[in-house]
């Protein structure tokens, strides 16, 4: 069927996509400074444990050999080695993604909780108070940088109020899950909660911003349209005037844009992870630069291009199935 | 035996934008007689469609009404909210502009509705016409379904935002019921829509021009409203369709004997329905009266304009007859107390610079017009120059401050004339 051969396409397009990704990540290794096998085995290594390396890693073949190598190793999963501990790359990717997958939801969460209904009473009460606090509050979220609200907000809330603790979190949300589960106790859950909060809040502010203005453009945009007079004119309550038809229809192009953005927030955590020492996929890529360990390096920028392409596959199936107009074709 | 349905009494409907007040609809009076198509028929923005969201109470800000009165004959209605608003009330006409908001609101798709001109963009994309149909079907059945006061009309049966939310969970609280989903595909049938079923479930874009437009009079019809409000039904629609959405609007109306406001600029469509009409122009019925008595007993130089624009096949080689220049701006700032035509009329005269109250055109009472012809003959020694309004517009902003000079400028030409052609007509 249609939605058929149109998810095919695209999951065409997006396996195209990667493999760009997986390119460029090559050839910027292949053009750095450095060799790596003095980088796996750090200073004062010798000539010939140098020599042995390379031989063995595929270093001396040519380039084209080692960059059909390491293609091939992707297509089976075999992201290879990490140069710095000499652990599995994909189990090192692996273990960082709920953490990241955690704050990207908390920060989605926190966007559509906060950001659709202050969108709508800011369309719909057009230039009295409440738009203009709405409109103000959104200019600030969006031209807040990250790192700055982070730090803020562990000053005032942690450190000065002692409201949120601000280390390293001592519970995943899995863990506080089982121990729920096993003993019926929600203490985990609550530390959970308490150490993401923050975060969830700092990389939800931008967030939270755009969508406001969105909902707010978006809605003002279909105010507007002939068919909200017309249902107007039919009788219907306002209610669901402003809900049933204007807000669903808004909603269309907000969700796509929430998709994407959850791409974004995937890879895009790395600052915000970085402030709060958070463990995810963000704060790993930084240290994995900062080692310069390449192979690491290339599994999560690959991981996070797979996950950015696949989400925005979903969403594109998703949008098709909201708007009518775009199933037909 | 016809009664009124309808008084629009001394309406105005001003808008308050950046560049001014735009007086969108002055001073306007209208009279519709309960089962009769009454027609309203202007150039693009004389304030046709500002009328009938008027009178349907759809006008946005920054536009308000200012003044006026909409009186609805209903005594049913009028008995239901006497209790509560007494002073809107008289005998069985209720002022619709004495009443609150929500009140109002009950009164759309039950006593009145309104079909639009572009029937695409009139129709949420995303959701099916059929689903469109029933919600519109919803309202007439919870209207009916409430008891007769004015509180209940308002406020018990209220569908909230609580109501909606829990609809996406609970099948039971949504707006719209089975019943009025089924009634909507028999409204579909009932406007020549061909396997309605099948049709009701389809979105708006799958539909065409013309089959849209009849849902969209099936959506106005669903309340079994008093009064249809049909602005410019056709003109988005091609000439084969717009004939047929005419034969289905004649055939409902004989039907159910509802009243229509028509609302074009088409004069064909006018001479086809309606059995008055009213000739707008600047804001201002210009011209009102029976189908022949505008047609063809016009006394207004506008109604002969229009008039004498239409093409008909008869005298194909006659040249059409544009009126020269275009609408005016309706800001209230660049209006002047004058007949607002007269920059365009070919016979202006003097009497035009004050603006004219509606004369009564013949004996029998039912023909207006906002013309001083109406009261006496042209006269060409009274007629002002042809260039007279371009020197005014060029001297309009000296007018303000000094109207002494403007006066003069124009004095020697004014008192000229009747010297030379003092027997040539008038009173």
């Amino acid at each position: 069927m249609t939605m058929g051969k149109f998810l095919v396409r695209r999951i065409l397009q997006g396996v195209f996509v990667i493999w760009g990704v997986i390119t460029i990540m090559f050839g910027l290794r292949a053009v750095s400074p450095g060799d790596p096998a003095t980088l796996m085995l750090g200073e004062g290594a010798t000539q010939e444990l140098i020599e042995h390396v390379r031989e063995q890693e595929g270093l001396n073949e040519p380039i084209y050999v080692q960059y059909f190598d390491y293609l091939q190793g992707m297509v089976i999963g075999d992201f290879g080695y990490s140069w710095r501990s000499n652990r599995q790359v994909e189990a090192m990717v692996i273990e960082r993604v709920p953490a990241t997958l955690e704050l990207a939801i908390a920060a989605t969460i926190v966007a559509i909780v906060i950001a659709i209904p202050l969108g709508v009473i800011s369309a719909t009460r057009r230039n009295e108070p409440s738009d203009y606090g709405a409109t103000l509050f959104s200019l600030l979220g969006i031209s807040t940088p990250n790192f700055w609200l982070g730090l803020m907000l562990i000053l005032l809330l942690g450190v000065w109020a002692g409201l949120f603790p601000t280390g390293r979190r001592p519970v995943g949300f899995a863990e506080a899950v089982t121990t729920l589960v096993q003993h019926g106790s929600v203490y985990d859950l609550g530390i959970w909660l308490k150490y993401i909060t923050l975060p969830a809040i700092t990389l939800g502010t931008y967030f939270t911003a755009l969508i406001t203005r969105l909902t707010r453009s978006g809605m003002v945009d279909e105010l507007g349209k002939p068919y909200v007079t017309a249902s107007k004119a039919k009788g219907l309550p306002s209610v669901l005037v402003r809900y049933k038809h204007v807000l669903r229809n808004t909603m269309i192009p907000i969700i796509t844009v929430l998709g994407l953005q959850m791409g974004t927030l995937m890879g895009g955590a790395v600052i915000t992870e970085t402030v709060f020492n958070w463990p995810g996929l963000g704060l790993r890529l930084i240290d994995a630069l900062d080692a310069r360990d390449w192979p690491l390096m290339q599994g999560i920028v690959v991981f996070i291009a797979i996950a950015f392409v696949s989400i925005n596959i979903v969403v594109d199936a998703l949008y098709s199935y909201l708007n009518p107009q775009v199933r037909e074709e | 035996m016809t009664e009124d349905i309808l008084q629009v009494r001394g309406l105005s409907t001003r808008f308050f934008t950046q560049e001014g007040q735009v007086n969108a609809v002055s001073d306007l009076d209208l009279t519709i007689e309960r089962g009769e198509v009454f027609g309203i028929v202007g150039e693009s923005g004389s304030g046709k469609s500002v009328t009938a969201r008027s009178i349907m109470d759809l006008i946005e800000p920054p536009g308000e009404i200012t003044e006026g009165e909409i009186r609805y004959r209903n005594a049913d209605f009028a008995e239901t909210v006497g209790d509560d608003h007494p002073g809107a009330v008289d005998g069985e006409f209720v002022n619709l502009l004495e009443l609150p908001p929500a009140i109002r609101q009950s009164l759309r798709g039950t006593s009145f509705s309104m079909i639009f001109q572009d029937p695409e963009s009139s129709f949420n994309p995303t959701l099916t016409v059929g689903e469109q149909l029933a919600e519109a079907v919803e309202v007439q059945r919870r209207a009916s379904a409430r008891p007769r006061s004015t509180r209940a009309r308002t406020e018990s049966e209220e569908y909230s935002l609580g109501s909606l939310m829990l609809s996406t969970v609970l099948p039971s609280k949504k707006y719209v019921s089975d019943e009025s989903r089924e009634r909507a595909i028999e409204l579909l049938e009932l406007v020549g829509i061909p396997d309605p079923v099948e049709r009701a479930d389809e979105y708006p874009h799958e539909y065409s021009g013309g089959m849209l437009q009849r849902a969209m009079i099936a959506q106005a019809l669903a309340g079994e409203p008093d009064i249809l409000v049909a602005d410019e039904p056709t003109t988005a629609l091609d000439v084969t369709i717009q004939a047929q959405v005419l034969d289905l609007l004649d055939d409902l109306q004989k039907e159910t004997g509802m009243t229509i406001l028509l609302i074009t600029h088409n004069l064909g469509v006018i001479a086809r329905m309606c059995d008055r009409v009213g000739v707008m122009y600047a804001g201002e019925i210009v011209e009102r009266g029976s189908l022949t008595d505008t047609f063809d007993e016009h006394v207004h130089p506008y109604t002969e304009g229009l008039l004498g624009s239409v093409p008909d096949l008869e005298g194909a080689n006659r040249r059409l007859q544009p009126i020269p220049g275009n609408v005016p701006t309706l800001l209230d700032h660049e209006m002047e107390d004058r007949c607002h035509f007269a920059d365009r009329c070919p016979k202006a005269m003097e009497d035009c610079l004050d603006h004219p109250p509606e004369f009564d055109a013949d004996e029998r009472g039912d023909h207006e017009v906002r013309c001083v012809l109406a009261e006496r003959d042209y006269d060409e020694g009274r007629a002002l120059p042809p260039d007279y309004f371009d020197e005014t517009e060029r001297t309009a902003a000296d007018k303000h401050a000094d109207p002494d000079r403007t006066e003069e400028d124009v004095q020697p030409e004014r008192t000229q004339s009747p010297v030379e052609d003092s027997g040539g007509g008038g009173l």
